[in-house]
């Protein structure tokens, strides 16, 4: 049987409890935002020392996603590898899905969200990350449009056209995010790493997502999908997360080397919660497990168990940019060497941070949104195939 | 209507309607950039010297002035309080028994500003006689000029402002950042700082604000003669705020 494209029904019952469930997040997300209009931004625990919470950490989850997908795309539409066709057409929609929802998450963290449609544009400042990213956010999005089209309709040499140039772009996407903390002044954000590092997990995390969206909607939809298209995926996978790991050492390696770092970096590495996220959820359980899960032959070459890892990935990628953005935050900036602050009307040290109700539901709000629109898409257009095989597929 | 031009029109519509609104704002708008164009500020460059063994450690009339005059917000909430200026206690190195020194924080009106830098709608930008400023109608809220600021001097209004004491001067909504302006309301209008005026009718004259750029004033005459140091200058952000006695 030839492989074609096709629209799920969307009449199961199953279908519709899931787009209830997730309007109901969505919902509550929108009444988190609204109160934080209403209120002010207080109400999600963030602090004059801790400007920027969960939605920044999410925001730069959510984009980091959207590279694998497009890495998955990129099989087909850049390297021509014509197996992993069946899967470029939901790799595109979920890589724009995810930069709407990064983009959501910026949306809903800003003072005042009446604003970000207009100023950002009309008063933009080429020297600001901030308004630099919006420009390739945006640009990525549009992006995947025309490359969606030409997959639509089979524009081959459009296809790889727009896949190369959307490969790239996603490359510039993720350094830009990287470069948001990287170029910034905080003692533990600043690193030219940034960047290179963001793009290494950008890729490890949304090839995870892929393949364990691939299994599980494949799955539900009792569509077949050959074990070595999730197997390779899952050797690719093993190969982001050793980049992953080597930038993690350098860029520590370095912190701790150089002396005046290293105070701050030993804070990083041992210094309270952001530290047990650290080693437990991203080195340990995000990187080394799965690592061993998949190049060890027995559970690597087992679609349950590269599952498993991706999850696990996915999971430790999150960890990961927790990492990023909190304890850079939570630093006390040095502004006095060799002095003490010991009074202050503001909190000048170490500081804590808590995830607050708001922030989960704004989150989850934003997942839900997409999750709503990735359901309605599979029902309105031709996005996933009959089945995936290596054999027989045809440019 | 088939869905196919269902999709068309709504996103002709959309596309239409976005850019007349930017083509519309963009043609209207003044592009300040984060220095000013402004000719007329461009022959000061305001700074200046706190004397730390003139400020008396239980005065707080500089503080109150400032929170009087720009209205600024206190909640009794140390998370959200809001000081255009504070008063910190140092002492030096881990464990010393040293005297602690007394000092005063406020935004250091950098030459080389990062948190104008990051900006991403101009909102912060430094006028071209050295003061950074925020306008409060153009901040979006997303706070990278408190993440840039190396030196804590930017706040945020997280709640809304129920005081307002001085009617002549704005109260800030929740949503916006702000810091110190040295006064530049009263420096236009050829008076001195709330703080600084507050100061010196205390009888402690440790603040002085004046021309940089002016070889013959007090201020340059201070920085020129006496050891004055500034916070972390090593950053290469060039503040201006001097102190005398750190």
């Amino acid at each position: 049987m030839e492989m074609h494209f096709e629209s799920i029904d969307g009449k199961s019952r199953s279908y519709q409890l899931l787009l209830i469930v997730l309007a109901a997040f969505a919902i509550a997300g929108l009444v988190a935002t609204w109160w934080v209009i209403k209120e002010g931004i207080w109400v999600t625990g963030m602090t004059n020392r801790i400007p920027w919470g969960l939605q920044i950490v999410m925001a730069v989850y959510y984009i980091g996603l959207s590279a694998g997908s497009l890495v998955i795309s990129g099989l087909y539409g850049v390297f021509g590898k014509t197996e992993y066709k069946p899967f470029a057409r939901i790799a595109v929609y979920l890589a724009m899905l995810f930069l709407v929802a990064g983009l959501l998450s910026i949306l809903t963290d800003q003072g005042r969200m009446d604003r970000v449609f207009v100023e950002p544009f009309v008063y933009f400042n080429l020297q600001s990350m901030f308004s630099i990213n919006p420009i390739l956010y945006i640009g990525h999005i549009l992006i995947c449009v025309v490359y969606l089209w030409a997959l639509f309709y089979e524009k081959k040499r459009l296809t790889t056209v727009i896949a190369t140039l959307a490969f790239g772009w996603a490359f510039c996407v993720h350094s830009g995010t990287g470069a948001i903390f990287g170029f910034g002044a905080r003692m533990l954000y600043e690193s030219p790493l940034l960047p290179a590092s963001f793009v290494a997990a950008a890729m490890a995390s949304g090839t995870a997502l892929m393949i364990v969206i691939i299994v599980a909607l494949f799955k539900i939809t009792n569509r077949h999908v050959d074990d070595e298209l999730v197997l390779w995926l899952g050797r690719f996978l093993s190969v982001c997360l050793l980049v992953v790991v080597y930038f993690l050492f350098a860029e520590n390696a370095y912190r701790v080397y150089v002396v005046e770092l290293r105070k701050a970096a030993m804070y990083y590495l041992f210094g309270g919660f952001h530290s047990i996220l650290f080693w437990g959820g991203l080195v340990i359980g995000g990187c080394f497990i799965p690592m061993f899960i998949l190049f060890r032959k027995r559970t690597g070459s087992s679609v349950r168990w590269v599952v498993f890892a991706a999850v696990l990935v996915d999971l430790g990628v999150l960890c990961e940019r927790y990492v990023i953005v909190l304890p850079g935050l939570t630093h006390p900036p040095e502004m006095f060497p060799g002095m003490r602050v010991i009074g202050s009307p503001i909190a000048e040290g170490y500081v804590n941070y808590a995830v607050s109700v708001p922030e989960i539901l704004q989150a989850l709000g934003v997942l839900a949104v997409i999750g709503l629109m990735f359901a309605a898409g599979l029902k309105i257009f031709k996005l996933l195939p009959n089945e995936a095989r290596i054999s027989g597929q045809h440019a | 209507m088939e869905r196919r031009d269902l999709l068309k029109t709504a996103g002709g519509t959309f596309l239409a309607a976005t850019s007349g609104v930017y083509a519309f704002r963009m043609l209207t708008a003044s592009s300040a950039g984060w220095t000013s164009p402004d000719r007329q500020l461009a022959s000061r460059r305001w700074g200046m010297v706190i004397d730390l063994t003139k400020c008396r450690p239980e005065c707080t009339a500089c503080l109150d002035a400032c929170r009087t005059e720009n209205n600024v917000a206190f909640h009794g909430d140390e998370r959200y309080d809001i000081h255009w200026i504070r008063k910190a206690k140092l002492r030096s190195g881990e464990g010393s028994v040293a005297p602690e020194k007394t000092m005063l924080l406020l935004c250091n009106h950098c030459d080389k500003p990062p948190c104008a830098q990051v900006c991403p709608v101009q909102a912060t930008y430094r006028r071209q006689d050295g003061i950074v400023i925020v306008d409060h109608h153009r901040c979006i809220g997303c706070r990278y000029c408190m993440i840039a600021c190396p030196y804590n001097a930017r706040f945020f209004n997280f709640k809304d402002n129920e005081e307002w004491p001085n009617k002549a001067r704005p109260k800030r909504s929740h949503g916006v950042a702000e810091a110190c302006h040295l006064c530049a309301h009263r420096l236009d209008q050829g008076s001195m700082p709330a703080c600084v005026e507050a100061c010196d009718r205390g009888g402690s004259g440790a603040l002085l604000v004046g021309d940089l750029s002016d070889p013959g004033s007090e201020i340059s005459r201070v920085v020129e003669q006496t050891p004055v140091k500034r916070i972390r200058p090593d950053l290469g952000t060039d503040p201006k705020v001097y102190y005398v006695g750190l």
